[in-house]
């Protein structure tokens, strides 16, 4: 695997992706819908049938925040109102779905391509020559089955994904104020984004261009900062101008604090909040959100010299610790795994880790069928099948973390490699 | 002498005035229905004049109820209780065209006085709240979640040409159980308390034995031409009574079947010997007053309106109906009706005889009406995730197009998918966007508000439509969850509410108002009520369900920090550790103590 990509095989790699997709969703017209339907893929925040129904009431002025099935962003609504409608042309937005999962992989093709996943600009990994090509790594992702799902499930988090990809593409690239503006969209979109700003700031402050580099890292921040500010703050007045009134603030970003749709998917929280006793459920809250952004610090100080593994990682932490997860996060996490090729060799349980999630991926369903329509099963056996996902990702996070850190440690210690080794 | 007398006489006429003014009166119309049922129509009506309402003088008005209104700043009101299903396909049009009945459970709705919706909705809730008590009913329990504001559905029936500012609010308590409790304060609304007259024939027994029942309370200020404006109450129970089960002897109530020898046969049906029988399910058999109700009419209420005859029975001229002595019987010209009057202090037994085996089935009752429209609900798909619901409404007019208004009032976890709505004619495959003339759509808030949908529609003559659309049914917080939980929700019904195909002129104000506003609605009718099942937790284990998240969370957590904030050395670097050191330490001095 090296870097002769020709032409052919580039375009030979999306149009195959493509056809894919199109062939899936043209003969087997009934799969969209299904998979559109599926816990799994469409969350309550990232549904297709949501955001058609907030379409429609768009369409016909009715706000489709003054209710409780539309909790997506505004701007997307314009952007499917200019398509031709689902109903009687649904191949434009089938196109459009196929188009940006083709730009993300463009995007992991050029974060591949830069090497900054073996050699950033504070560390040089000793393993950094084997690496996988950006083909293989576009590959990868493009034909990834979670990928290939939730395209076809038409969730939105498509557009999450594409713009958090091109961010880091950006950063790499040396663009810095390209990367900040791709991160306000994702932020825009989904929120949760905003957590990869510091990680984001130090891979674009490491990557800046010779010629316009800027020295002070702390002025660095604060511009980087103050642009992924004003970037959201434009997105939130257009919005306001949109839908004539702030009230989808609370209905897109205030149900992912509160949580107050408890529909099922893979994540941790949805059992816990439906178990949780009244009093008590703010505190938790509180104590999840809490959780989910002490990882933020932790692996930005301690993983400093390679920013890219800190964004790789804390997708993997969003992808378990998400209010709404979906598998569309694993794709994400997973898309951006293979860069890091060269620590693959001193990952210990990636046996145990691979075999957990695809046991999960095949008892979900399984279980979820058992406790919603065949009525033999009860809530515990999908809670369960949540609980061995996600310890399945999160000892792959671990393990991906031990590796990197490992592959650091050995730079100081040359003649260790491949000893035994412990922690104190 | 002679000025008391004129004082008297002066009072006599002043009282004669008021007594017009302030009437009362009550009456029985029994409708025998096909399939051996009967329907007994109760309604009772008193006025009261505004004046007197405002000053607080009640006559026939019950106080109970006027101060709570007058308490609520309430202009009309309409709150109904009904159990069972009106059976449209065998019984034909409902009774009063279907507005005074109300869809399984309890039924509010009222035009409040109110400058802000804040104020209405606070009006609103001590009107509930009053109700709640009044009635012995979970009226109460009508907060925000189950309060809707119809828009196109309801029209005031009283005249309210001076008040301006009115808000309708609608509650509905699908799952609650209407039963005796709530008949006894109804009574007790009465001028004769149901001591008297024919409320003597309700029972609680009886009326909640019915295969359907519905009682209703109307208040509404009238304004007749050129006279005072009064304040109307109308307290209505109708009711549809099996006969063959009202007879049942109430000492033997449990169901046997009767002996071989006395079971009615189907004549019509082909034998092949003398010992076998087809049994006729709903034969024409005779009933008496007492044996359906458990109880005669005990004499006439002392304060009722004499010219109206308390009792009438539904049956063409050519069936002879039996009645105790000193009853009068007036025969109606249509031929299809007969009422009876009654002295103040003779009771009536009532008792309609067995039609001879000859006589023709046809002619025995009077032909039910056929109503405007037939409608049925359903839920579709199956699962606990997701369904859909469908209205099958069916117009059997072969030549008039009926429109109407479609309005549902849905709990806020079925969460409905407006953009699948459709309607088709049945036969075609494709939705047809024209049957839809007109939606309005309040969707719901999670824990807030219900979903509000009304929609208008036209159904061609003699043709079939489908309404149907999707909804997802949410997973509620274990403490959300009734104790049982697994029997699944009520929904309520839809009220379908025909149009007048001629509406007058609409005056928005003034005296054509009332006129208008009476011609709003040809007919209504309501749907069954609905059960949805929704996917329910484990109710057993909250702790460890707390237990176990919070488990995989710290695993996650601190396998992630170990990680991070410990130094690599190599194995046999650094100082000793782990669990070998501590059994060398104890092997150590288990040795030193044994050398000792």
């Amino acid at each position: 695997m090296d870097a002769k990509v020709t032409p052919g095989r580039t375009a030979g790699l999306y149009a195959g992706a493509a056809v894919l997709r199109l062939a899936i969703f043209t003969l087997l017209p009934a799969l969209p819908d299904l998979l559109t339907g599926r816990v799994e893929i469409s969350t309550p925040v990232t549904s297709f049938k949501r955001l058609q129904e907030g379409l429609f009431l768009y369409n016909h002025n009715v706000s489709p925040y003054d209710g409780g099935v539309y909790h997506q962003a505004p701007l997307l609504l314009p952007l499917f109102s200019l398509l031709p409608s689902f109903t009687s042309l649904p191949i434009f937005t089938y196109l459009l779905y196929i188009a940006v999962d083709l730009l993300s992989a463009g995007a992991l093709w050029r974060i591949a391509d830069s090497g900054e996943a073996g050699s950033s600009a504070l560390f040089t990994s000793p393993r950094r020559e084997k690496r996988w090509s950006g083909f293989v790594v576009a590959a990868a992702f493009l034909l990834n089955p979670f990928t290939v799902a939730t395209c076809i499930g038409r969730s939105t988090s498509v557009f999450t994904t594409c713009a958090i990809l091109h961010a880091i593409a950006k950063a790499v690239s040396g663009a810095p104020f390209g990367a900040m503006v791709a991160l306000s969209f994702a932020s825009y979109l989904s929120m949760y984004p905003l957590l990869l700003l510091p990680p984001l700031v130090l891979l674009a402050y490491d990557r800046q261009r010779p010629e316009r580099a800027t020295k002070s890292a702390l002025q660095f921040a604060a511009v980087s900062a103050s642009t992924v500010a004003g970037v959201v703050g434009v997105l939130f007045q257009m919005s306001y101008l949109l839908t004539g009134s702030w009230e989808f603030l609370p209905s897109t970003y205030g149900v992912q604090l509160t949580l107050s749709d408890l529909t099922p998917n893979v994540g941790l929280w949805w059992y816990f909040f439906i178990e949780m006793f009244d009093s008590f459920r703010s505190f938790f809250l509180a104590v999840f959100w809490l959780h989910l952004s002490s990882y933020v610090g932790g692996l930005t100080v301690r993983i400093r010299r390679q920013p890219l593994v800190v964004l790789t990682l804390l997708l993997g932490i969003f992808a378990i610790f998400k209010p709404y997860p979906s598998i569309s996060d694993m794709a994400l996490f997973l898309a951006l795994v293979p860069l890091h090729r060269h620590v693959f060799p001193l990952m210990r349980y990636t046996f145990v880790s691979a075999a957990v999630i695809m046991y999960a991926t095949c008892l979900g369903p399984a279980f979820y069928h058992l406790w919603i329509y065949a009525g033999s099963g009860n809530a515990n056996f999908f809670y369960a099948v949540t609980l061995v996902w996600n310890l399945g990702l999160s000892l792959l996070v671990c393990d991906l973390m031990f590796a990197v850190l490992r592959d650091e440690w050995e730079v100081e210690r040359p003649e260790m490699a491949g000893k035994e080794i412990r922690q104190i | 002498m002679r000025q008391f007398l004129s004082l008297l006489w002066l009072s006599l006429f002043s009282f004669s005035i008021f007594a017009s003014a302030a009437d009362y009166h009550e009456q029985l119309n029994l409708r025998p229905l096909p399939l051996s049922s009967l329907l007994a129509s109760f309604n009772f009506r008193s006025n009261t004049t505004l004046d007197d309402f405002d000053k607080g003088n009640f006559r026939f008005f019950p106080r109970s109820l006027a101060q709570i209104l007058q308490h609520a700043g309430t202009r009309e009101l309409h709150l109904r209780f009904s159990l069972g299903r009106w059976d449209a396909e065998t019984w034909g049009a409902r009774p009063w065209d279907g507005a005074r009945e109300g869809g399984t459970g309890v039924e509010l709705w009222a035009w409040l006085e109110a400058d802000t919706d804040e104020e209405a909705d606070h009006k609103w809730l001590t009107l509930t709240n009053a109700l709640s008590g009044l009635f012995c009913a979970s009226l109460n329990f009508i907060d925000g979640t189950r309060t809707t504001r119809p828009v196109m559905s309801f029209q005031p029936e009283g005249d309210h040409s001076t008040v301006t500012n009115m808000h309708l609010l609608y509650g509905v308590l699908p799952h609650e159980v209407v039963c005796t409790e709530n008949l006894t304060p109804f009574l007790k609304l009465l001028p004769c308390k149901g001591k008297a007259g024919i409320a003597t024939l309700l029972d609680g027994h009886k009326l909640f034995d019915a295969s359907w029942q519905s009682m209703a309370i109307d208040i509404r200020p009238i304004c007749p031409p050129g006279g005072e404006c009064v304040l109307q109450i109308e307290q209505t129970i109708d009711m549809v009574l099996d006969i063959d089960r009202s007879k049942r002897p109430r000492d033997n109530p449990i169901p046997r079947p009767p002996p071989g020898d006395q079971l009615p046969c189907d004549t019509s049906k082909p034998y092949n010997s003398h010992d076998t029988c087809f049994p006729a399910d709903h034969t024409n058999q005779e009933w008496t007053l007492s044996q359906i109700f458990g109880k005669t009419v005990k004499g006439t209420c002392p304060l009722a309106d004499s010219t109206i005859p308390p009792v009438c029975i539904q049956v063409p001229d050519s069936r002879s109906v039996f009645v105790s002595k000193d009853v009068h019987e007036k025969k109606n010209p249509d031929g299809l009706s007969r009422c009876f009057d009654i002295a103040p202090s003779t009771e009536l037994e009532m008792m309609l005889p067995r039609l001879d085996e000859g006589a023709s089935t046809t002619t025995d009752i009077v032909t039910p009406e056929t109503p405007l429209l037939y409608a049925e609900r359903s839920f579709t798909g199956h699962g606990q995730e997701r369904g859909g619901v469908q209205t099958i409404l069916r117009n059997p007019s072969p030549d008039t197009a009926v429109e109407f208004i479609y309005m549902e009032s849905l709990p806020w976890f079925m969460r409905i998918y407006l953009h699948t709505m459709e309607a088709r004619v049945a036969g075609h495959s494709h939705a047809n966007k024209s049957l839809i003339q007109q939606v309005y759509y309040r969707p719901a808030l999670d824990r807030a508000r219900a979903t509000q949908l009304e929609v208008r529609m036209r159904v061609p003559p003699a043709s079939t439509v489908f309404l149907t659309y999707d909804f997802e049914k949410s997973i509620l917080r274990y403490t959300e969850y009734p104790p049982d939980a697994n029997r699944g929700f009520d929904v309520a019904a839809a009220v379908i509410t025909i149009l007048d195909p001629q509406p007058e002129t609409i005056g928005s104000h003034g005296g054509g108002a009332a006129k208008s506003a009476r011609r709003f609605a040809a007919y209504t009718l309501r749907t069954t009520s609905l059960l949805c099942s929704l996917p329910t937790p484990d109710f057993s284990m909250p702790y460890n369900v707390i237990i176990f998240t919070s488990t995989a969370i710290a695993l996650t957590f601190g396998g992630m920090f170990n990680i991070l904030v410990r130094r690599f050395v190599a194995a046999d670097e650094g100082p000793e550790a782990g669990l070998a050191v501590v059994l060398g330490r104890l092997k150590g001095r288990l040795r030193g103590m044994l050398k000792r």
